[in-house]
């Protein structure tokens, strides 16, 4: 048991019947293959397409299955040349099985294929199509592509749509009964949802979350929500600031396409736009200042784990600290603290230099230097130009940054 | 007039210059006569008179050449205690020629210095403790670790007398041709706060307008001056204006490059100036305690002062409805 399988695999359905979804697509093959029974068919080639994880693939082998057809499947490696597909096709396209099984001729994944209708991978499928005497089967994403035009008029076309909600989890609540795992709808449905009709990503999902537990509640998958979406740093704020749950105020970080450090930053700024009553501002103001203890802590320490209290207060702290009237629509601002710093990186080395230098000559530390000594400098400087710039040469200040004290405001 | 800062021009240049702090200057002497210097703490508030001290022994004791006998650096400046640790082995390696046999380094701000920084100094002092002796210079003697404090003579500086500050400052108007009243001179002494240095700057600045200093003029060229209105950020939050508030605050990090601690203990002494009930006083103290712990405890500058800017901001709606 200890094993991994992947539940795509373990609970792959066995026959027709089993597969979930796209009834209308599953009849159209269904009759498909009988006709084969009465001889060569006019159109002996399917195009399945679809988007992905619906279960194309699934499908034709469930059906090879059912018919106790011989599969002969193709993967992405068969298209590389016109040789490797004659290769292939030429397994199996002549003649039946040794053993009298019929067989099932499979190119998957066609949307990788090189070449045209006339060339390359794409004309060879074509010439064996012709030349066919089993059934064949494309599978692609797109049949659209402008490429298969000649392909899609040898074929029939039957596409798959993606699989509804309820779909998607009662194929889920099969897997969970097949390994015993008490799971509660609405986590089935929250997986379901986010799978967008895609269910092979949702036993996916169902796999990682729940495989060797016995229960799966809401609370056990609700942090997906961010997994792969991106947001922009906007609809993030949004989220928080305007949050009707504390789990929805700490998702928004997990979707935020900028990192922890500047979505602080983007809130620390935008509090006093939103939040304007003086009370919720002070408590909205505490809440990102506690959460910038834990940010220090964090850097002191290099202890991820205080970052768990940093998202709590950055978002759930400022998201319960109002009652969030919104005032219309009020725009998010860019956090000044990050223009500052790059915009002025060439003033406070220049400041810096300056108060260098005024400490050298005065016994002081630069900063000491520009706090102690220099404002009043800039004073004597307006006062008195002449006196100012004579004590300015004294202390070796050149003339530019003469001018930069007298500016400076 | 002259073209130097009058705060460098009137340091004293000898032992025998300083004005006040005579205890000190008496067990300074006593190590010029002996030749001889232990490793030194001079602790105390700024502007009075410790890098001058340290100065006025080196010039005592080495003579007129003193500056080739001694090393000045900044703890704040000196990125690290390695370079300080490679400048004093190249400062130290060799012997002065003369009748004093070791070299004089000055580590000033030597406060600002980490622990561990503190430690691998430790070392340093011992190793070349023959051939050089220092002088540490400290505002809190507290904050030099234990062993170093063990190994040192401690000097506690304090804040210069009144009248001493006024009969100096005197001194210096009629050196400079400097007219000044009484007031002019009480307006000095109350902004600086027994801290020459200050008081030795506004001075200078408020006669370079060429008019006679008076209070009022004193006044009005450190309202300029004064460190970008602390109480004016404080005001404009209490009348509800955060974001004015917040970019005030901005300007004075960003322009002065004000150190977010100066900032609270200056907004702390503003509180109890401020015209608002004792018992908001009290409560708004508090908060600006708990910012400087946070502070403390490694969090960001401008994101804690900003919470205690909104907690003013909330302290004065809460005052103004309760006046209704």
């Amino acid at each position: 048991m200890a094993t991994y399988v992947p539940w795509t695999i373990k609970y792959k359905p066995k026959s027709l019947s089993e597969v979930i979804g796209n009834e209308e697509a599953k009849k159209k093959i269904l009759s498909w293959i009988q006709s084969w029974e009465k001889g060569v068919p006019e159109k002996k080639a399917l195009f399945i397409y679809g988007p992905p994880g619906v279960g194309k693939t699934a499908t034709v082998e469930a059906l090879a299955n059912d018919f106790s057809m011989e599969l002969v499947m193709s993967d992405a490696s068969t298209y590389r040349t016109e040789e490797t597909v004659r290769r292939f096709a030429g397994r199996g396209s002549q003649f039946g099985s040794l053993f009298g099984r019929k067989k099932l001729i499979v190119f998957d994944e066609v949307d990788g294929i090189t070449g045209t209708a006339d060339t390359g991978g794409l004309s060879e499928i074509i010439r064996v199509i012709a030349n066919t005497r089993n059934p064949i089967i494309l599978i692609a994403n797109d049949a659209w592509d402008p490429r298969f035009a000649a392909l899609r008029n040898l074929c029939l076309l039957v596409e798959f749509k993606r699989l509804s909600v309820t779909e998607v989890m009662r194929h889920l609540a099969r897997i969970c009964a097949g390994e015993g795992i008490a799971a509660e709808d609405k986590a089935l449905r929250f997986i379901a949802e986010r799978s967008m009709g895609d269910v092979r990503s949702a036993i996916l999902d169902l796999q990682a979350l729940a495989q060797g537990r016995s229960s799966l509640t809401y609370e056990d998958v609700s942090w997906l929500a961010a997994r792969d979406r991106k947001e922009t740093i906007f609809n993030v704020l949004r989220m928080i600031f305007y949050a009707k749950s504390a789990t929805t105020a700490k998702n928004a970080v997990n979707m935020a396409d900028v990192d922890l450090d500047m979505l602080f930053e983007w809130i620390y700024e935008n509090i006093p736009y939103h939040i304007k009553d003086p009370r919720e501002l002070a408590a909205a103001m505490d809440a990102i200042s506690r959460a910038d203890i834990y940010r220090g802590m964090l850097k002191e320490t290099g202890d991820w784990s205080f970052l768990r209290y940093i998202i709590d207060w950055m978002t759930v702290g400022v998201a319960f600290s109002w009652s969030k009237k919104a005032s219309g629509f009020v725009p998010f601002r860019f956090p000044e603290r990050i223009k500052a710093a790059a915009s002025t990186k060439e003033e406070r080395e220049m400041l810096e230099e300056i108060g260098s230098r005024i400490g050298e000559k005065c016994h002081l530390s630069i900063s000491r230097a520009i706090v102690e000594v220099l404002p009043y400098l800039r004073i004597i400087l307006q006062n008195n130009p002449k006196m100012g710039e004579k004590i300015a040469r004294w202390l070796n200040l050149t003339d530019k940054m003469v001018a930069y004290i007298v500016k400076w405001k | 007039m002259s073209y130097e800062l009058w705060a460098e021009k009137y340091r004293p240049r000898t032992l025998d210059e300083m004005i006040d702090q005579d205890e000190i200057v008496v067990r300074l002497k006593s190590f010029v006569k002996a030749k001889n210097v232990p490793h030194c703490i001079f602790a105390g508030p700024p502007g009075t008179g410790k890098t001058t001290a340290a100065l006025c022994l080196a010039h005592d004791l080495y003579g007129e050449n003193y500056r080739e006998y001694i090393m000045e650096l900044n703890a704040s400046d000196e990125r690290g205690i390695n370079v300080i640790r490679e400048t004093v082995k190249t400062f130290a390696r060799t012997k002065p020629i003369g009748e004093v046999t070791f070299k004089l380094l000055i580590l000033d701000e030597a406060d600002n210095m980490t622990d561990d920084a503190q430690q691998a100094l430790r070392r340093t002092m011992e190793r070349y403790s023959e051939t050089a002796r220092f002088i540490l210079v400290a505002n809190y003697s507290g904050k030099i670790i234990e062993p170093i404090q063990s190994r040192c003579a401690p000097f506690r500086f304090t804040y210069l007398p009144a009248d001493a500050v006024a009969e100096r400052v005197r001194y210096i108007c009629e050196k400079e041709n400097v007219e000044i009243t009484d007031d002019g001179v009480e307006a000095i002494l109350d902004l600086s706060g027994g801290d020459l240095r200050k008081t030795l700057n506004i001075l200078q600045t408020a006669a370079s307008t060429g008019k006679p200093v008076t209070a009022d003029l004193v006044y009005a060229v450190v309202g300029k001056a004064n460190p970008a209105d602390i109480r004016e950020m404080m005001l404009t939050a209490f009348n509800g204006d955060f974001i004015a508030a917040r970019d005030k605050l901005r300007e004075m990090t960003r322009k002065y490059g004000l150190a977010g601690i100066d900032i609270i203990r200056q907004m702390h002494s503003e509180i109890f100036r401020l015209n608002i009930p004792d018992s908001w006083k009290i409560k708004l103290a508090d908060y600006v305690g708990e910012i400087d712990y946070r502070l403390v405890r490694g969090a960001t500058e401008e994101v804690q002062l900003s919470a205690l800017i909104a907690k003013l901001v909330e302290a004065g709606y809460e005052m103004k409805r309760s006046l209704k």
